[in-house]
């Protein structure tokens, strides 16, 4: 796409940020590690890295089942069955992908917790929420979503409905069909889930924090934060470049087996489509059920949540007289707008910057596009925990307390969510187009200008936004990077959450939340207006 | 109904499909007999597919019955699971299962059938043997060009052994040579398995040439059922005459005697349908084909247009009484902008009074 002039300067910018962002700091955690020596390592790692390490693996490997299977019966449930109102369940199922894990935590806390709305209306509450039982589930609400795009999007591409029909007419019972032909037509998308999904469950943090603090139950990252943030023994550090390592190891790991597993995909026919004029069974008894599951999972603790921060004090009934607005005053303190604007100014910072760099990677043309991509999704996957520390270590001496070190770690880590959706728009963007308007007379910049760049603009747009959304409600990063003046919004409510004032923590936590809940919308309204952007491949 | 009558392959009585209170298919009555083949011959959303898939029981009817071999399959409150009708479908964009080969694809039917595995690979190879792809056994959908996948698409529906085969446009998606190819092919295997067959396609030449019976279908509703000859000789209406050929209509006036008055002069010709009822003197639009016209008449035109393809020649005429599209065997014998006399030895009545409108 770019002329030969400008391709060097392109490289170098795509090489020394993937160098500078996450190798070198990579690198320099790797090097910590090698210093103190494995035997030091596993000796201060100890009962309680042993432990964490432990919990992580159960607490993801539980959360891997419980979000496969709910997202392949989400899944199941809005491809291949005729329900009414399905748009309106898939955005539903969608909606706990835009609230902060430790914000729904909390909300699951006011809804069902000891003190909860279920417990002061019907006086029942949710044993073990505080606690691992409490992790896998929220974690498991959480990360349904995630399973069910990549689920829902692989069954729309690998197992068309005629595939299914053509089993149905060879004689195969519903059951037999799904075993014989879409199961093993998703098994590379099922794979792909489960791996994303353990990873994400992995690296958590906001959730485990916030349910298994008070229990004393800790995971890999939980016990990075602690041992990071209130312990300054040396034995305590190592312990963190061990979890670091290992956590990378893991995540990498996994990536690597799904890349292996997966990557031997199914080739599809030549023909894309078939018939899709009918959908299949109607399942109205299913749907209710996806419905309370959304309701009680999703909405009640939402409204809960709202609840508690219009509430004047914690324990009150929801009745009129004790609702007030204050505590949306009192969580708008100048502490508070300081740590808003942090976020905002990081958010946008990083939004820009990353869709800046997808942009340059993907100008480097379509060969390198699937590389530069594999290179900048590994970087994704590396633990917002473990690119903290490693960004710490490489650049703590220098930047240590400042917005730019957040700002550092936040590209690394979310670079990957601005070229997705850029790289795949240029990837359907036939050279033709670029061709043609070159061949009625446009010069290469007028091209660009004309053509490439409004076919791009939804893209960059989308990618722009999904950076802006996830940089917003980031804390595992944030709150092992933060300092005095650049607390992000996100780490204060975490922080007012342990101090213990619960209406105030709602209030801003609501706040937190409406701003993502708004950006998602615009995200969501760009794509709906730009049909290009999802047709034509 | 006597006991040695073989009841029809599938019988749709009054069959009613509706897609979110959206009628797709509307009071739909149709037979076909076991062993004959039925083109359903209609323009893109007119219903073909729907009306295949409620056949295959790929979805339900809101209204009527579907009998297969005599069967109940369909009703407004039953439908019978696909797997246990008597039928087989070959599908448009083929639906070959990505992660099977072409053998084991083939196989699939038959192992559901319950024969063993080893003999369901011979019987499978077998009937790729007799689709001329059987070196292509062992090779997965992704390494076959589209007329082999679909020659494995028809394998794997003839190894069904069903009553009946549904074809959803299998020919949509080929070449024109390899369509004729496969086109043929398929009548030959079809008569062969002696099933009953369904034939969608909105290709009319494929329509006419594939077909026992054609059925012209319009906006969910069948317009007309008949013989290939009948379908293209005698539409019911304009839109059927379009839908199954070229066609030019002709404004003239019926003077009694099989003859009639065009732009001022009188020609005999063989006019066809229920002319008899209609007094002399009645402003008439007739349909005529291409083939029905010659030049060298005593009718006055212009030749507007030339297409010189190969065998035939096609020409478009400019005449008092409308544009009239004319096809002759052999090098084009007029140039456009050229005055020449034409004439026509046959035509159909449409309707009394109609508008004598521009080819189709």
């Amino acid at each position: 796409m770019v002329e030969r002039t400008w391709r060097p300067v392109a490289w170098g910018v795509v090489a020394a940020a993937l160098a500078g962002l996450v190798l070198w700091p990579l690198a320099r955690l790797l090097g910590e590690a090698v210093g103190a020596g494995l035997g030091r390592l596993l000796g201060d790692l100890g009962s309680a890295g042993a432990g964490a390490i432990v919990n992580s693996l159960w607490v993801s490997a539980l959360v891997t089942v419980l979000a496969l299977g709910g997202g392949l019966a989400a899944a199941l449930l809005t491809e291949r069955s005729r329900i009414s109102g399905a748009g309106l369940l898939r955005l539903a199922i969608l909606v706990p992908l835009v609230i902060p894990d430790f914000v729904s935590a909390m909300s699951w806390l006011r809804a069902y917790g000891p003190v909860g709305l279920t417990h002061r209306l019907l006086g029942i509450e949710l044993p073990g929420l505080v606690g691992p039982a409490g992790i896998v589930i929220v974690l498991s609400v959480g990360a349904l979503p995630l399973a069910y795009l990549v689920i829902a999007g692989g069954m729309r591409v690998r197992a068309e409905p005629d595939l299914e029909r053509a089993a149905r007419a060879s004689g195969a019972s519903a059951l037999v069909a799904f075993r014989s032909v879409t199961l093993p037509l998703l098994w590379p998308v099922l794979v792909a889930a489960a791996g994303l999904v353990f990873v994400t469950s992995m690296n958590a943090f906001g959730t485990p924090v916030v349910l298994g603090s008070p229990a004393g139950f800790t995971t890999m990252t939980t016990r990075i934060y602690g041992d990071l943030a209130f312990s300054s023994s040396d034995e305590a550090f190592r312990r963190v470049i061990a979890l670091a390592c290992l956590l990378v190891v893991v995540a990498v790991s996994i990536v690597g087996l799904v890349d292996r597993l997966g990557g031997q995909g199914v080739d599809r026919t030549g023909l894309a489509g078939g018939t899709r004029a009918t959908a299949g069974p109607h399942r109205r008894w299913a749907a209710v059920l996806a419905w309370l599951a959304v309701v009680l999972t999703v909405l009640v603790p939402l409204l809960a949540l709202v609840l508690a921060a219009l509430t004047r004090a914690v324990g009150l009934d929801p009745v009129p007289a004790n609702l007030t607005l204050a505590n949306f005053g009192r969580a708008l303190d100048s502490h508070a707008i300081g740590a808003l604007a942090n976020s905002l100014l990081l958010a946008t910072g990083a939004a820009a910057l990353a869709v800046g760099l997808a942009l340059v990677a993907t100008a480097l043309g379509s060969r390198w596009r699937p590389r530069l991509n594999t290179a900048v999704t590994l970087t994704f996957a590396v633990p917002g925990s473990v690119l903290a520390v490693a960004v710490l270590l490489a650049f703590g001496a220098t930047l240590r307390d400042t917005l730019a070190i957040i700002l550092l770690a936040y590209v690394a880590k979310l670079w990957a969510l601005g070229q997705r959706p850029i790289s795949g728009a240029a990837d359907r963007l036939s050279g033709d187009l670029l061709r043609a308007a070159r061949a009625s007379g446009a010069g290469l910049l007028a091209a660009l200008r004309t053509v490439t760049l409004p076919l791009l603009a939804p893209a960059i747009a989308a990618g722009a936004l999904l950076v802006f959304v996830f940089a917003v409600h980031e804390l595992t990063i944030s709150v092992l990077l933060y300092g005095p003046t650049t607390e992000t919004l996100a780490v204060d409510i975490l922080g007012l959450q342990q101090v213990g004032d619960p209406v105030v923590t709602a209030a801003l936590a609501v706040i937190l939340t409406a701003v993502v809940a708004a950006l998602a919308g615009l995200l969501l309204l760009l794509i709906r207006r730009f049909p290009w952007t999802e047709a034509g491949h | 109904m006597a006991v040695t009558d073989v009841p029809p392959a599938i019988e749709l009585h009054r069959v009613a499909v509706a897609y979110d209170g959206v009628p797709v298919l509307a009071d739909l009555d149709l037979r076909v007999e076991p062993g004959e083949t039925l083109a359903l011959l209609g323009p893109s959303g007119s219903g073909k597919t729907t009306l295949l898939f409620a056949v295959a029981g790929f979805l339900g009817i809101a209204g009527g019955e579907i009998r297969i071999a005599g069967r109940l399959a369909s009703d407004r409150s039953t439908t019978l699971a696909p797997e246990r009708r008597d039928v087989a479908v070959v599908f448009q964009q083929y639906a070959l299962w990505p992660h099977l080969n072409a053998v084991e694809t083939v196989a699939y039917p038959i192992l559901r059938r319950g024969v063993d595995r080893a003999r369901a690979r011979l019987e499978a190879l077998d009937l790729l043997e007799r689709m001329g792809v059987s070196h292509l056994a062992e090779r997965r959908p992704a390494q076959l060009s589209g007329g082999e996948q679909q020659r494995v698409g028809v394998a794997r529906a003839l190894a069904r052994r069903a009553a009946v085969i549904l074809l959803d446009e299998p020919t949509a998606h080929l070449d024109t040579p390899l369509r004729s190819a496969l086109g043929a092919e398929l009548s030959e295997q079809r008569r062969r398995s002696g099933a009953a067959a369904v034939y969608a396609t909105h290709d009319v030449s494929e329509a006419l040439a594939v077909a026992d019976r054609v059925a012209l279908l319009r906006d969910g509703r069948i317009v007309q059922v008949g013989d290939p000859r009948a379908i293209y000789e005698r539409p019911v209406d304009l839109w059927a005459a379009r839908l199954s050929g070229p066609a030019s209509v002709v404004a003239a006036e019926l003077v009694g005697d099989g003859r009639v008055r065009i732009a001022g002069r009188n020609v005999s010709l063989a006019l066809d349908g229920g002319v008899r009822s209609l007094p002399d003197g009645t402003e008439a639009a007739l349909l005529v084909r291409p083939d029905w016209v010659s030049l060298g008449g005593e009718l006055p035109g212009a030749v507007s247009a030339v297409w010189f393809r190969g065998p035939w020649t096609d020409y478009r005429l400019e005449t008092a009484a409308g544009t009239v599209e004319v096809r002759e065997p052999g090098p084009p014998r007029a140039a456009p902008g050229q005055a020449v006399g034409w004439t026509l030895a046959r035509a159909w009545l449409l309707d009394a009074g109609a508008q004598a409108g521009s080819p189709a």
